[in-house]
Formats: structure tokens, sequence, C-alpha cells
């Protein structure tokens, strides 16, 4: 079974979307489109029943919510419906605390064993049969500890994962860490979504993900809130 | 030498910890129950110094967990050693502070020098060994440990480390296990979480319980369902209460069926309680209880030789679970004699206790007694 990136052009070339339980990691540089990517796949969980569950390190679920709710007005009914769960690892770092039932606070990026249990508690709170896991992301917790501590973490957390009937996104930056950081995370994904910026262009490559129309880099363009995908792919289009 | 305060927990570790010992809580990823230190601190704080290091939160949080499990230290009796808030680049406020988290030496610095402070007679605590792991870099950090753990055993300290199981090398984990002088794990069986104690070099026992903890109460051995039953009128209402801390009467399920339910809390012992009627019309109640129960009190009426039937053929019933039978009444001037209840029970030859629930003679004494069975029963394979 495969579930949908929310981007049509992408799941195209995935030929229909990423397996279902898998996991994926979104490997990007900042600012060129990740953020939109993940918000797109929130997106397309929720219009898919699936529940979603946001870990934060880097904003908090407030900030999270408001940034949904202008790409996917009818966020705050799914939130309701208790479709969407916050872990937000970011909020009490900085001493800014909102209350709300949908929201847990883990103390720090450090504390691990505490995101993993959250995450399996927000798995068990929620009535839905199928999930998407939204961590944005691993570069935080890797830059507080170490790419093999996280890399051990991850073991474990996608091991969960794919019990509780979760796909998986994982965010992570490019430039922030090394090379043999990014195989140890790679070699635990069962496929990577790519996005670099490359001779002034934008352009995105799948590797694993199940089956692809095409392994190559291709083009796209980045709109305010949308991917474009505008380079060629289709079998028989391709030079 | 510092203890649990559990009955049972304490007779596995022969009496305790002994001084210049050192203990692993090695913890599954995904635990709720972590905070198996907080209840040695509390049930030791009048005893003892506590040094906590704290590594994966912050002091602040640490003194917010403290005082969920009502637990007071006296100022000078309890120290912060913060190697957290240099790891997020924030300021302390504590007077022992680790300024390189990613060495495990400035971790030896500031606790030797609390050490010093304090003085010999001092727990410490660790609140993430494996963090510190991950951070120092695992073979130094272990051999920091190592030499923290040969000074603790020198000045007759005692040492207690968290350590989640990540899943680290086996060279790594193997060395771990040679190096503390007890080692206990934390685990999940079906969604009960269970300790088992796999190491105690001074002639502890090795074994498992399942286990909980209570806010602000701490830990406890827990046994999530122990049946009461008897005849009609044989004082199980009246047992369940004398028992339990907290009583719930009968929940009407329907027009015959009555549940009663009472929390236990007893020398370190946590159990749910149920009673039921053990008259025929229950029976389907009981057939399906019993099935998961880990124990059973069986109640009679020792001035009613219908009673002592009922309880017979409930023992019979029973036969597969720990048991134990609570003569009861024996306050009353027509109650049957202990040995003539004992005869007419026969072939069961098993515990019996004198009671008077109404009173409360003899009652706690037959819960205590079940739930070392109980635990005898699961230390048994």
């Amino acid at each position: 079974m495969l579930i949908k990136t929310g981007i049509d052009r992408l799941d195209e070339l995935l030929k229909g979307g990423v397996p279902f339980r898998s996991n994926v990691l979104i490997y990007a540089n900042p600012f060129i489109g990740k953020d939109i990517l993940m918000k797109k796949i929130a997106t397309a969980g929720l219009e898919n029943n699936e529940g979603v569950i946001f870990v934060l390190t880097d904003k908090s679920f407030g900030e999270l919510k408001e940034e949904m709710t202008k790409v996917m007005p009818s966020f705050t009914d799914y939130e309701s419906k208790g479709m969407i769960r916050y872990i937000d690892v970011y909020s009490p770092t900085v001493e800014l605390k909102e209350k709300s039932e949908w929201a847990t606070y883990v103390e720090s990026p450090v504390n691990r064993e505490r995101i993993a249990y959250s995450i399996l508690q927000a798995h068990k709170e929620m009535e839905v049969e199928k999930h998407r896991l939204i961590f944005d992301s691993i570069s935080t917790l890797i830059v507080y500890s170490d790419a093999k501590a996280v890399f051990r973490f991850l073991q474990v957390l996608s091991g969960t994962c794919k019990r509780m009937n979760t796909t998986s996104f994982f965010s992570m930056t490019r430039g922030m860490h090394e090379e043999i950081e990014v195989q140890t995370i790679k070699h635990l994904m069962d496929g990577v979504i790519e996005l670099r910026e490359y001779e002034a262009r934008y352009q995105i490559r799948v590797q694993g993900c199940g089956e692809a129309v095409s392994r190559h880099w291709i083009d796209y363009l980045l709109e305010e809130n949308e991917i474009r995908l505008t380079g060629a792919f289709r079998m028989g289009r391709v030079a | 030498m510092i203890t649990t305060g559990l009955k049972k927990f304490d007779e596995y570790l022969n009496g305790g910890i002994p001084k210049g010992k050192s203990l692993l809580f090695q913890i599954e990823p995904g635990m709720e129950e972590t905070d198996i230190a907080f209840h040695i601190m509390k049930e030791n704080a009048e005893k003892v110094n506590t040094i906590y290091v704290s590594s994966v939160s912050s002091p602040k949080n640490v003194y917010k967990k403290m005082e969920e499990f009502n637990l007071e230290i006296k100022e000078k009796k309890f120290a912060v050693v913060d190697g957290y808030s240099s790891l997020i680049g924030a300021p302390s406020e504590e007077k022992y502070v680790v300024e390189e988290p990613h060495d495990i030496g400035s971790y030896e610095d500031v606790i030797f020098h609390a050490l010093e402070d304090m003085g010999g007679d001092t727990l410490i605590v660790f609140d993430s060994l494996s963090n510190i792991m991950d951070l120092c870099n695992e073979r130094t950090a272990l051999e920091g440990i190592e030499r923290i753990n040969n000074e603790i055993s020198k000045i007759g300290a005692y040492i207690l480390f968290n350590f989640i199981a990540w899943p680290y090398k086996e060279a790594v984990l193997y060395k771990i296990k040679r190096m503390f002088n007890a080692i206990i794990y934390a685990r999940k069986e079906g969604s009960l979480p269970l300790m088992e104690i796999k190491r105690v070099d001074w002639n502890g026992k090795i074994a498992k319980f399942y286990f909980k903890i209570f806010k602000p109460d701490g830990l406890r051995i827990y046994i999530p369902k122990i049946i009461v039953t008897g005849s009609f009128k044989a004082g199980k209402t009246t047992f369940l209460k004398s028992i339990s801390k907290k009583f719930f009467p009968v929940e009407r399920l329907g027009a015959t069926t009555g549940v009663e339910y009472g929390i236990v809390d007893y020398k370190g012992y946590r159990a749910d309680v149920f009673g039921i009627p053990g008259r025929e019309g229950f029976a389907p109640l009981l057939d399906k209880f019993a099935g998961s129960s880990m124990g059973v009190i069986i109640v009679l009426d020792s001035t009613d030789e219908s009673s002592i039937r009922i309880a017979k053929n409930l023992v019979e019933k029973f036969r597969n679970v720990p048991r134990v039978i609570v003569a009861n009444k024996q306050d009353a001037i027509n109650a049957k004699s202990m040995e003539e209840i004992k005869r007419m029970l026969f072939p069961y030859n098993g515990e019996i206790v004198k009671a008077s629930a109404i009173n409360g003679v003899g009652t706690m004494e037959a819960f205590e007694i079940l739930a070392d069975k109980i635990l005898e029963e699961l230390n048994v394979n």
C-alpha cells in the first residue's frame, strides 16, 4: 500500500506515493522547500484520515499550528477531532509554554528517552488506524548529542512506528552534518527524498521509497506554499 | 546500608544496598517508569546525603520532580551536579556545574568536589548514564565511570545509575554488565512494567516482579489482580474494606452482579483487589476472573458450616493460583475452632488465617501471606 505525499507530481514520480509504514528521510538545504514538503505530507495524511504526530525541535506547536492553518484551513477541525498530536521539544528550552490538550512537552532535545515515550503515548491515545509521524528535525537532536546516539534512538523509534502502523518522515538539514553522520542516518531509512540547489536550480531526487519512475535529480519550482516539479521524468519523455 | 523500603525488594537485595556498592537500572526505551531512583532517594533522605547528577534535564526540573514525590531534603544534605545547563548553553544557579559536558573528566572533577564537601555517607544518582556515554564517547565515559565507582567503593558511598538500553553494540553492553555490583532491568511485559534483578554481588537474589511508580508514594511491587471471594455474609466486604487504602463499593453491572474493588498498599505491595460473591449465581463471573487473577483470598464464616463447605469448593476451583483462606468471625462465641475448620477443609493444607475482619484482626496478615506467595510463584520459573 502506498500513501501520498500530497505533491501530485512527486506522487507520480513515486508511482503513487511512499510505502505505508516506511520511514523516509527528507534531506534538504535550508529554505528551499523542506518545510513546505513536510506540511504537504501532513495535510495529505489528515485528508487520508491518518492521525498526524508532529515532533518539533525548532518551533513551538503554536507556530506550527498557525502555519498549518494557513495552508489547510480545516486543520483545527482535525485537531479538535483528536487526529493531531504535538510533541513540543522547543518551547520548554525557551520557556514559552502554551497549554493544549493535544501538546506534550519534552524539556530538551537531549532527552531522547522522553521523546520516544511521548511518541508512544501519542500513538496510544489516538483512535485512528494509521498514523504519520512528522519529525522536524533530527538535525537538532544530532547537534545536542551525536549521530550514533540519534541512530540508536531512531532504530528503536522506527521499530515502534512500524508496529503502530505509522509512516514516518524525518527532516535533516544538509550542510549541518558531516558526511559520515548523514550516511549513518540514511542507512536506517527505507527511503530518502532529497532537495538541493544546483546551478541556480532547485532539484529533487528520491532514493529507496519503494518504486520510482526515475532516480535522477528532477527540477522543481519553489512557490509560496507549493513545490512544482517541472523536470521531465515520464518514461518515454526522458531523452 | 540503604534500603528500598519494599519488604520483598529489600529481601532480594539481601537487606538493601551496602556501602560502597554501585547499582545500575537498565531501562527499556519508551518506558514511563523511570523514576526508580527518586524512590530510593526519598526512602533514604534522612539517612544519607544525596548528589543528583543531572545530564538530561535542568536542575529546575529535578526539583520539580522531587516535589512530585513529596521529597524534601534539607539544603546541606542535597546537591545537584548540573551537567545540563552548559550543554544547552543556559546559565546555571547550581554550585556544582559541569562546564564541559562532553568530557567525562569534567563530570569526575565536579562529583569528587561535591563528595568532598558532603562526606562519605552519600548517595549519588546519575539520571542518565546512556546520555553521558553518548556525549563523552562510550569508552572514555565508561572508564570515567569506573574511576567514580572505585572511589565510591573506597569511601563507602552509594551510587545508582539510570541507563536507557538503546541498541548499543554488544561489546559495550557486555562491558557495562561487568562494571556494576548490581544490575536491575526494567522493561515492559505485555502492558505491565517488570523489574528483573539480574545480578547482586552481595548475596542477593535473582528475582522479578511487576512494579509501578506512584506520585507521591513512590515505587511499589504491583499485583494487578487479587480476588476476594467466599459465601454470602462471610464478611468479604468487611475484609476488603479492612485491607484497602481506598475502597470502592459494589459497582452495579446488572441486577445480580456485584463487584467490589479495593486498592491495597502494604509493605511495599500495591494490589488491585476485587471482591466477588462466591455463591452459585456468580460462577460465570468468578470463572472469568479466575483465569487472569494472580491470587485468591477465600473468606469463610467460622460460625457457619455451609460457608466452610463453599470455601472448600472455592479452594478446589482456584487450585491453580496462589490462595489463602481467611477464617473470619473468629471473635464470635459460636465460631468453630481453627483445628475443626482445618479438618473440614481437608485435603486443603495451605494457609488458613485466623481473623476477625470487623476488628481488623488477621486481615493484613492474610494479604501479606498471599502477596508473598504470588511473588514466590512468579519467581519459580
